[in-house]
């Protein structure tokens, strides 16, 4: 029972990030049919640009803010600089090939992908970087919290699962309650009419890959946190990012949230029970199986092509 | 389509033709000739090893002694030696390390090789520098089958200063039976070669000394171990992680305490480093002992701390001084047997295996096995890490 | 010449739309129309024999091993990029797993004629045999294609490439002991060996040039049949399927089995491919099959043009080079400087422009070297890479610190992406005006932080082209342009 316990946290935890990364995947295939491959190397960039933050202010063993507001920052400048990148990416290796074949685009984006990581490999070296959250307030994340039965839940992982669902609440506000995430769906169900009913087209999109990147620079401080960061990570999180944005439909807000969890949940009880040796390769077996058999995942609607 | 064929069968079959009438083993194949070269000339030796990409902190420590050792070495033996630099990032397997081989093999300055510091980038390669009769010295390439057993993978022309996995293994199992009386130990690869290598050679005596043995493996890029520390059952004694990255294995541990579990992290000489697993309570096994607790370093040590200032003594450093300290004398002896006239890169392999030198960087006096390629008497060293973050000799 | 038939009225007996056609599909004018349109008569078969003659002939003028090895391993790209092409240029589908097909290849040979196994099997088996295997394999991977496009289709061969390292690595545990080798791989695997006769790997250690000449055959059969296949039905049905999928199924195309057959000939060739490599190197590893080698082909093929075959060889020998070069940080230089004054010359055309410009980054670069020395000695202390003529023309070109802040790097790096970004807004005075000191960071990051750091560089080369080459001129070098139908 406590294995299950456990491993149903650490569901909720690797859930809660696959979500994150999801979204940013949703919201921009929905609108550009694009599969921005670069979008997992954003989320990595994210987890360096809190690991920078987080020594300039002091580092994890002497900062100089109080724990919650260093969290805070980092969590912003994260998003703050993945944000900007995001519209980087989307100005310069996207909008060019909006009308070139759809494989361009793709090309395009693996480009980008390999770019950023070997960038980052190229400026920062390959050494892992580890945020030690475990040093923080002596400790204080990783040894309060509250129990369940025999297992104890750190507060670090209430706090990472919290935020999470704290800025997807922000976002689903976004786009249902606002004029501009009303363009966003517009924009996504028919770029043409949408442009011609007066909606800046390139203004949605680059909205939409701010939101999504800053939402990846989240993810990535809240992976930080709990397992050291590398320029290589950001391929795998991408993928599974997709791969969550698949199973609840792509496209889809809650969806992509649904499917962030499942997809943690799987992946915890995977390895937990039966092997940790398969876990990369299950992702790919659930993502084809939805890719196969139910394109439009659970929340989707069934895609009908118009000739 | 049929046409298409006939055409193609009939340029296959010309292009074979004139390729097998190319391939005559009396063809000339370019400088296969080799020429001699004079001792009182610049020789150079090579350091295959990964510069960049995960493992290169271990290839910059390495380059850094390598390059002290020259400095400090050759004048003393009257040679003047260059140092050529190969980098081999762990990422790209073991193409790097083949092109690197060709480049040395192809010039005739170059007698002897420092490394490779992988062991698959010294499996892949070994063959190829055997055939040029160039001696290749490792100071880090541990795995069994480079030396010993059948399929053996090194060839005659390779040697290593450190002992190989089948003395870490079983050693880091003894300690655990012996000394920590350990009853139940989960053994963890990520299936790559050295995890892999390491893991079954402590499985292996573990289990002959009854201990119960859980065996789990993931991926060399996992970084997040919840799961893996979640099927470590609550009563397991030791954690056995040969990771190459020691952030994985402080991270792996403080996970273990955030999960309640009393397993401690026993690591291999891959997570040697005290800027980043510094784990309280953990071991970590290790080819050489901090040198600096070593009489007679501390002005080797001093030496290499004024030529590169700020950096960390760490452990795989100095047993690239002694690589090249064993590569320098064989080029000397074979100097001194042929009239400082080196006729060509054999006559250095063939002085490597006598090579003897007391006051070795390591301790006592190194000398290689009879038997094989690899040093004699070798150990490895237990280390348990202290509350204050350093490491300390237990065993 | 398509200008002039565009003011010519219209000629008894002569289409007008066949006539225009050169206009149609972008011939250039001018000088380079004009040399263009001669070479074009030129049939491909002379173009095949010059180069295979000159490739042929290089081994007298290079006698170094590493040169030929380094020769052998461009054919072996250049055998690659063709197999690449078939799928994403002909077929128009993007493989992402097209590397693991050279490894079954690789791993099929290695079985076939290993010593582990015993089988020994002859060439004239075992090669078509890792062939055969690595089309069907080819064909079961496109299987799902009949489902899926574009995207998806990607992530599905994405699947089957982890699949292929996951049980490459994992061979140990999955197929039992001594099966595939796991993490280790397979050694002594023999070497080819004709009529009975072996054909050893190298002579005293270095490269046998006979491995050349044999790559170079396999190379000449794949081009000449891949050749025939394009010109053939299936070639023209490729066509169709690449240029409007939808409406070739309307048009009775099979459209299914023309992407498995795309598929299964690109593999194929991959497949061919590996078991040349294995032999030569006379083992096999499972981690020569990852992601950056996938990515490096697709660089080749993209950038010589999808859909050419002689596009692609060009795009594989320049990429392969480059490659090459940047081991070295005496060559690299060398290239960078020459890139960057052809890239200028191209773009500026040998005018007052281009004049102003060199002679602008010339000065500031002085300026900057005396300003910073005389700052602070240590700020041009350092030794650039590699030394050389040019090197020591850069040591006092260049601010070179001997030791650099860690700040720098990643500052110096992400202001020149920036800057090279910005240059493409702009236009007129105010881009030439920041392409002088833009030209002058650029060496100073290439100098400090890339001749460093040889192996990112190299992959952060190769996205940068991709990324180029598919916004500024997505045809590649000798690609056709392509329109896509809405």
């Amino acid at each position: 029972m406590d294995t299950f316990i456990q491993l149903t946290i650490n569901g909720f935890t690797l859930g809660s990030v696959y979500a994150l990364i999801a979204l940013g995947y949703s919201l921009v295939y929905g609108i550009l049919k694009l599969l921005n491959f670069a979008h997992g190397d954003v989320f990595m960039v994210g987890s360096f640009i809190g690991f920078g933050a987080l020594q300039l202010l002091g580092g994890s063993t002497a900062p100089k803010v109080p724990t919650w507001l260093l969290l805070v920052l980092i969590t912003l400048a994260a998003m703050a600089g993945c944000a900007l990148l995001g519209v980087a990416i989307e100005r310069f290796a996207y909008r060019p090939l909006r009308n070139a074949p759809r494989i361009a685009p793709l090309i395009s984006a693996l480009g980008v992908s390999f770019f950023l990581a070997y960038s980052m490999q190229l400026m920062f070296g390959s050494e892992q970087r580890d945020y030690d959250a475990f040093s923080l307030s002596g400790g204080a994340l990783f040894f309060n919290g509250f129990d369940i039965g025999n297992v104890r839940v750190p507060l670090l992982r209430i706090v990472i699962v919290a935020s999470a669902f704290a800025l997807m609440i922000v976002l689903w506000l976004l786009v249902t309650r606002t004029r501009m995430g009303k363009a966003m769906r517009a924009t996504s169900y028919d770029r043409e009419a949408a442009s011609m009913m007066g909606i800046d087209v390139d203004r949605v999109i680059v909205f939409a890959f701010v939101l999504g990147s800053a939402l990846a620079g989240a993810a990535g401080v809240m992976f930080a946190l709990r397992a050291p960061t590398d320029v290589a990570i950001g391929f795998l999180a991408g993928l599974k990012g997709f791969t969550a944005a698949v199973i609840g439909g792509i496209g889809s807000i809650p969806g992509a949230m649904a499917g962030g969890l499942i997809l943690g949940f799987a992946e915890a009880f995977t390895q937990g029970y039966i092997s940790t040796r398969w876990s990369d390769l299950l992702v790919f077996v659930i993502l084809i199986v939805f890719m196969l058999f139910r394109p439009q995942g659970l929340f989707g609607k069934p895609d009908i092509k118009k000739v | 389509m049929k046409r298409a064929m006939v055409l193609a069968l009939v340029a296959g079959i010309a292009a074979v033709l004139a390729a097998s009438a190319v391939a005559r083993p009396t063809a000339t194949t370019g400088t296969d000739a080799q020429q001699a070269v004079s001792c009182k000339s610049q020789l150079k030796i090579a350091i295959v090893t990964p510069l960049t990409g995960g493992a290169g902190f271990l290839g910059n420590a390495q380059l850094s002694w390598a390059k002290y050792a020259v400095k400090r070495l050759a004048p003393g033996l009257g040679l003047k030696v260059q140092l050529l630099t190969g980098d081999t990032p762990v990422e790209q397997g073991p193409a790097p390390a083949q092109a690197l081989a060709q480049k040395y093999v192809a010039d005739q300055k170059v007698v002897a090789v420092i490394g490779p510091a992988t062991s698959g980038a010294a499996a892949a390669t070994s063959q190829t520098y055997f055939a040029a009769g160039m001696a290749h010295i490792s100071p880090s390439a541990t795995r069994t089958s480079l030396t010993k057993g059948t399929p053996r993978e090194g060839t005659p022309g390779f040697f290593r200063v450190v002992p190989g996995d089948f003395i870490q293994g079983p050693t880091d199992a003894r300690f655990m039976v012996d000394k920590l009386n350990a009853k139940k130990v989960v053994i963890i690869d990520f299936q790559e070669p050295y995890s892999v290598g390491l893991a079954d050679a402590a499985e292996v005596v573990l289990k002959a000394r009854n201990v119960q043995v859980i065996r789990l493996s993931t991926s060399v890029r996992t970084t997040d171990f919840s799961s893996l520390v979640t099927r470590t059952p609550s009563d397991a004694d030791i954690v056995f992680f040969p990771t190459q990255q020691p952030p994985d294995a402080q991270t792996f541990g403080q996970q273990l305490i955030e999960q309640g579990k009393r397993a401690k992290v026993f690591g291999g000489d891959g997570a040697n480093s005290p800027a980043q697993f510094k784990l309280p309570g953990a071991y970590v096994s290790n080819f050489a002992p901090d040198i600096s607790g070593i009489a007679g370093t501390k002005s080797l040590i001093d030496g290499w701390k004024r030529d590169n200032p700020g950096d960390e003594l760490e452990s795989f450093g100095p047993p690239t001084y002694g690589a090249v300290q064993v590569a320098l004398r064989a080029i000397k002896a074979a100097c001194v047997a042929n009239k400082n006239v080196l006729p060509n890169r054999r006559a250095v392999l063939r002085k490597v295996k006598q090579v003897r030198i007391p006051n070795w960087i390591l301790g006592g006096t190194f000398r290689f096995s009879t038997k094989s390629n690899d040093p004699l008497n070798a150990k490895f060293y237990i280390f348990q890490i202290q509350p204050n973050g350093t490491y300390k000799l237990v065993g | 010449m398509p200008a002039a038939s565009a003011t010519a009225g219209p000629r008894i007996g002569q289409d007008e739309w066949v006539a225009r056609s050169a206009e149609r599909r972008g011939g250039r004018g001018g000088r380079w129309g004009v040399l263009e349109a001669r070479l074009r008569v030129v049939p491909w078969w002379a173009w095949l024999i010059l180069f295979v003659a000159v490739v042929a002939a290089l081994p007298i003028g290079f006698e170094s091993g590493y040169v030929r090895r380094v020769a052998f391993d461009t054919v072996i790209f250049m055998l690659l990029a063709l197999g690449l092409n078939v799928v994403v240029g002909w077929g128009g589908l993007l493989d992402l797993g097209f590397v693991a097909f050279y490894g079954v290849g690789a791993y099929t040979y290695a079985v076939l004629s290993a010593d582990r196994y015993d089988l020994h099997l002859p060439i004239f088996v075992s090669i078509p045999a890792a062939a055969v295997v690595g089309g069907i394999v080819g064909l079961l991977v496109g299987l799902p294609s009949r489902r899926l496009v574009g995207d998806y289709l990607a992530i599905v061969t994405l699947f089957f490439f982890q699949i292929f390292l996951t049980v490459s690595n994992n061979s140990e545990s999955i197929l039992g002991e001594n099966v595939a080798g796991g993490p280790n791989g397979i050694l002594n695997v023999q070497p080819l060996s004709l009529f009975g006769r072996e054909l050893p790997v190298s002579h005293e250690g270095i490269f046998n040039v006979a491995y050349l000449y044999v790559a170079l055959a396999f190379f000449v059969v794949v081009f000449v049949a891949l050749r025939f296949v394009n010109a053939s039905r299936t070639g023209r049905a490729w066509r169709s399927l690449r240029e409007d999928a939808l409406a070739a199924e309307l048009m009775g195309m099979p459209v299914n089995w023309l992407k498995l057959t795309a598929f299964a000939f690109g593999a194929g060739v991959a497949a061919l491919t590996g078991t040349l490599v294995t032999a030569l190197n006379g083992s096999v590893f499972p981690q020569t099959f990852e992601f950056p080698l996938l990515i490096t082909v697709y660089t080749m093929v993209i950038l010589g043009g999808a859909g050419s075959q002689a596009g692609v060889v060009i795009g594989a020998i320049g990429i392969s080079v480059l490659l090459e070069a940047l081991r070295e940080p005496g060559d690299s230089r060398f290239l960078f400087y020459a890139l960057v004054l052809l890239g200028l010359a191209g773009t500026l055309k040998l005018s007052r422009k281009l004049a102003l410009v060199l002679g602008g980054t010339l000065v500031l670069g002085f300026a900057a070297h005396a300003l910073a020395g005389a700052i602070d000695g240590s700020w041009t202390a350092g030794a650039a890479q590699g030394g050389g003529r040019l090197g020591e023309w850069a040591n006092e070109w260049v601010v070179v610190p001997g030791d650099i802040a860690g700040w720098v790097t990643p500052v110096a790096y992400i202001g020149l992406v920036s800057a090279v970004l910005t240059l493409t807004l702009l236009r007129g005075r105010t881009r030439l005006f920041l392409l002088v000191p833009t030209l002058y960071l650029a060496a100073f990051v290439w100098e400090n932080v890339m001749l460093a750091r040889p192996e990112p560089t190299r992959f952060v080369v190769l996205g940068a082209i991709l990324i180029g080459v598919m916004v500024a001129r997505p045809e590649g070098v000798l690609g056709e342009k392509r329109v896509e139908i809405v």
